[in-house]
Formats: structure tokens, sequence, C-alpha cells
């Protein structure tokens, strides 16, 4: 019987004076595995232990998670709008610059607030990142991005299914694509443009030759 | 006179009533203790609860070798141990339920044993203790932590997941890349092979130029968006 509910397994911690984080003492006798999985427990603790310490004064603890605080939406919704600006000015190495900065702001975002809230954030974000790597014609993180922005949401990001369905595309990737956009036809319903990009590579897969709709396409979507 | 004949005809049916008897208990006391021991010795559901097991350890601190006294965990370290603890039960939470129904649907079928099912309430009913245990010891540490430690677990766990599945995608990018790198070569130096033999050919895609018409579109698109 490994746990009961009045017992526990006492463990050789030690803990620093002044830093106060935790570690194995060192007279330790735990074994090799068992010491690499407390010590990554007690980086985990030691980090949120530090992460602790960013709460706002009168909190001792994690306040729930809402209502949320709303400065770093605030500077997340900046850094967005700033990459938007840029991107309707044709600058699309600086607007995906301004998205990556929003990205981390986002996932910089203290654990305990509302998962959902970053997901949000971060989807549309690397969604608007993913179209300008495609601008600039950078499929491969165009297509990484895209994959990341539907990981986030994947219901009602039709344009992040698109985005990666037509970097595969791209990148002559095709029976993936085909496999990417019929995933994003189940979840999405027939959304006009996935449709029209399945339909594209199917002709692609088909005839290999049928390049005449593609740069309509292509102008259309974007 | 008449006693010690009787007597004599009479040893041999009790002796046999007393060694049945005797057979039969011990029988049952061993089978009952070993049945005991066999409930008891059900392997855990769970392997042993970490996050708990230092959240315990650093409340009973032992003295260092030298000094008398016990070192004094600051209670900012302790709160950070049982939130540690809670994210945990969040995660085995999650487990129990995903795994209830589908044990008691393959208890109804007869496709599992008995014992498993009871290592399965087990782990409930252990889980429901552990629970109103760090409910208890959050409301030590602060005032009605009690009541939202687990919502607060609850999105350490969920954020924690999701930031793992973003990383990992995210590392592909530089393998993506070299891969792209190698593949365009190839690509281009198809297309010329193509654009010899017909005028349109499948490499173009790659060096299309960005025309006007689709700039102007799209940032109409972005704007509904955000």
């Amino acid at each position: 019987m490994a746990e009961d509910l009045n017992t526990y397994t006492h463990l050789p911690l030690t803990m620093d004076p002044q830093s106060k984080s935790i570690s194995i003492h060192p007279s330790s006798t735990l074994s090799g595995p068992q010491t690499r999985a407390l010590e990554t427990e007690l980086a985990h603790l030691n980090a949120l232990h530090r992460s602790l310490h960013s709460l706002d004064p009168p909190h001792v603890v994690p306040p729930p998670p809402i209502p949320v605080n709303p400065k770093r939406s605030a500077q997340v919704t900046k850094l967005r709008d700033s990459g938007n600006a840029e991107y309707k000015k044709q600058r699309y190495a600086q607007a995906a610059q301004f998205y990556t900065l929003g990205i981390q702001m986002a996932l910089a975002r203290p654990l305990w607030e509302p998962s959902q809230l970053v997901r949000e954030e971060v989807h549309s974000l690397l969604s608007n990142r993913a179209q300008a790597h495609m601008w600039l014609q950078e499929w491969p993180e165009a297509a990484v991005d895209a994959e990341a922005s539907v990981e986030a949401k994947r219901v009602g990001n039709a344009k992040a299914w698109f985005r990666r369905g037509k970097s595969l595309l791209e990148m002559g990737r095709l029976e993936e694509a085909r496999e990417w956009v019929g995933k994003g036809l189940e979840v999405e319903g027939e959304e006009k443009e996935l449709a029209e990009l399945g339909r594209e590579i199917e002709r692609r897969l088909e005839g290999k030759s049928g390049a005449g709709g593609k740069e309509g396409a292509y102008g259309e979507k974007a | 006179m008449f006693s010690l004949p009787d007597w004599r005809g009479l040893v041999l049916p009790f002796a046999y009533l007393i060694v049945l008897t005797g057979t039969f208990m011990t029988f049952s006391t061993i089978y009952r203790k070993r049945k005991a021991q066999q409930s008891a010795n059900l392997a855990p559901w769970f392997g042993p609860h970490l996050q708990r097991n230092v959240y315990l350890s650093l409340l009973h601190m032992e003295p260092e070798n030298g000094s008398e006294k016990t070192p004094k965990v600051p209670e900012s370290v302790l709160r950070a141990a049982l939130l540690r603890r809670a994210v945990e039960d969040i995660h085995r939470i999650i487990q129990i339920r995903a795994a209830k129904a589908a044990c008691s649907s393959l208890l109804q079928r007869g496709s599992i044993g008995d014992d498993l099912w009871q290592r399965f309430q087990r782990a409930e009913k252990e889980m429901e203790e552990e629970l109103r245990d760090v409910v208890m010891e959050a409301n030590a540490l602060a005032p009605n932590w009690g009541q939202s430690i687990f919502q607060t677990a609850n999105e350490i766990a969920a954020n924690t997941v999701l930031r793992e599945r973003l990383d990992e995608i995210q590392a592909q990018a530089t393998q993506e890349k070299e891969w792209w790198e190698k593949r365009r070569a190839t690509v281009r130096s198809e297309f010329m092979k193509e654009l010899e033999g017909e005028e349109t050919g499948t490499g173009t895609a790659p060096g299309t130029p960005v025309d006007s018409s689709s700039v102007a579109s799209s940032p109409s698109k972005k704007k509904g968006k955000n």
C-alpha cells in the first residue's frame, strides 16, 4: 500500500535559508529515477513559489480566476493592434514581430489566470502571424503557426485551418494538406473558402498539372 | 460398569467432531485473513502522490544535523507546495472521471474483474478524502482559500497543458524550415525543367509575386476579425 490517508512518505528535503528554495537533502538515499522525479517536482515548486511573489500585495494566494486583471489583456491587445497596423502597411515582417511580442506577452500570463482567455488571445495572434508569414512566403512558419492556432482554438477558427492547408499546399505536401483540410471541414462544417481549398487540393492531386485556378484562389483568399 | 464401554464408544465420534470443526475453523480464518490481505494489497489506482509527500515533508521538516531547532518553512513555500498538490489532484480527478464510465460499462459486461472495480472505488473514496484534506489545509494557510484553490489549480493544469502543446508545435518550426529549404531547391530545378516542357508549371507557388488586389482585400478581413 503506497499511500494511506494518514501516512505519507517522508522525503529528504532541505531549504536554502536565503532564497527559500527547496532542494533534495545531500544525504538523500533515493534511487536515480526517484531523485529525478523529485528534482523536476521541486523545480516546478520553486518556480511556482517565485511566481506567487508577483501577486499584488493584499493577495498572498492567487485570487479566483475571474475577474481577470485587465492590465495584461490591454498590453496584448495593443501589440496586436500595432501588428495589424503594420500589416495594413504591408510591412509583414514588422507585423510578425509585433505578433510575436504579443504571443510572448499572452503566454507569460500567470498560470492561474483563465486558460480560456490565453487560448482566445493566442489563437488570433498566431493566426495573424501565420498570415504575415504567408505574405512573406515563409510557408513552414505559416504552417506551424496556423497549426498552433488551431490547437489553441479548434472550433470557429476556419482561417487558421485554411492557412495551414494553404501553406501545406504551397509546399507541395498535397496528401497532408488534404487530410488537414478534411479535418478542418469536419470541425468547421462546409466553410466556403476551406471547401474551395479542399477542391483545389483534390484537383492538384488528380492532375498535378491543374494549376490554372490556383492564382485566383490565392488572391481571393489570403 | 456400564459407563466404561459407553465412554470408549463415544471417544471416536467426539474426536471426529473436534478434528472436523478444527479443520473448518483453521480453514476459514486463514481464508478470511488472506482475502482481507488481498484487498488491502490491491495495487493502488494511482502511484505515490509526490506533491502530497513534498507538502507533508515540508510541514514536518526535521532539524538539520548541527542545529537543534527545526528549520521554519515560510508559509509562502507551503502555499506553493499545496497548490502543486491541488494541481496533481486535478489531474487525478480528470483521470478518475474518464475511467469511471469506461470501468462501469466494462464491469457490467463482465470484461473486467471485481478487483479492478474495487481498486477503482477505493481510489474514488481516497480522492474525496484528499480533496477535503486539501481544502482544510488551504483554509488554514490563507482565509477562504479553500473556496478557490481548486479553481486556481484547474486553470494551472489547463494552462500548463496548453503551453506544452504550443511549445511542441512551435518546436517543429526549425525542422520544417530546414526541410523546406532543401525541398525548395528541388522544386526550383523541377520547375525549370517544367518551364522548358510546358508554359505553366506547378512550382510557381513559391515565386508567386504578391499581387495588389489581394493586398487590398486582406486588411479589411483583418479588421473584421479582431
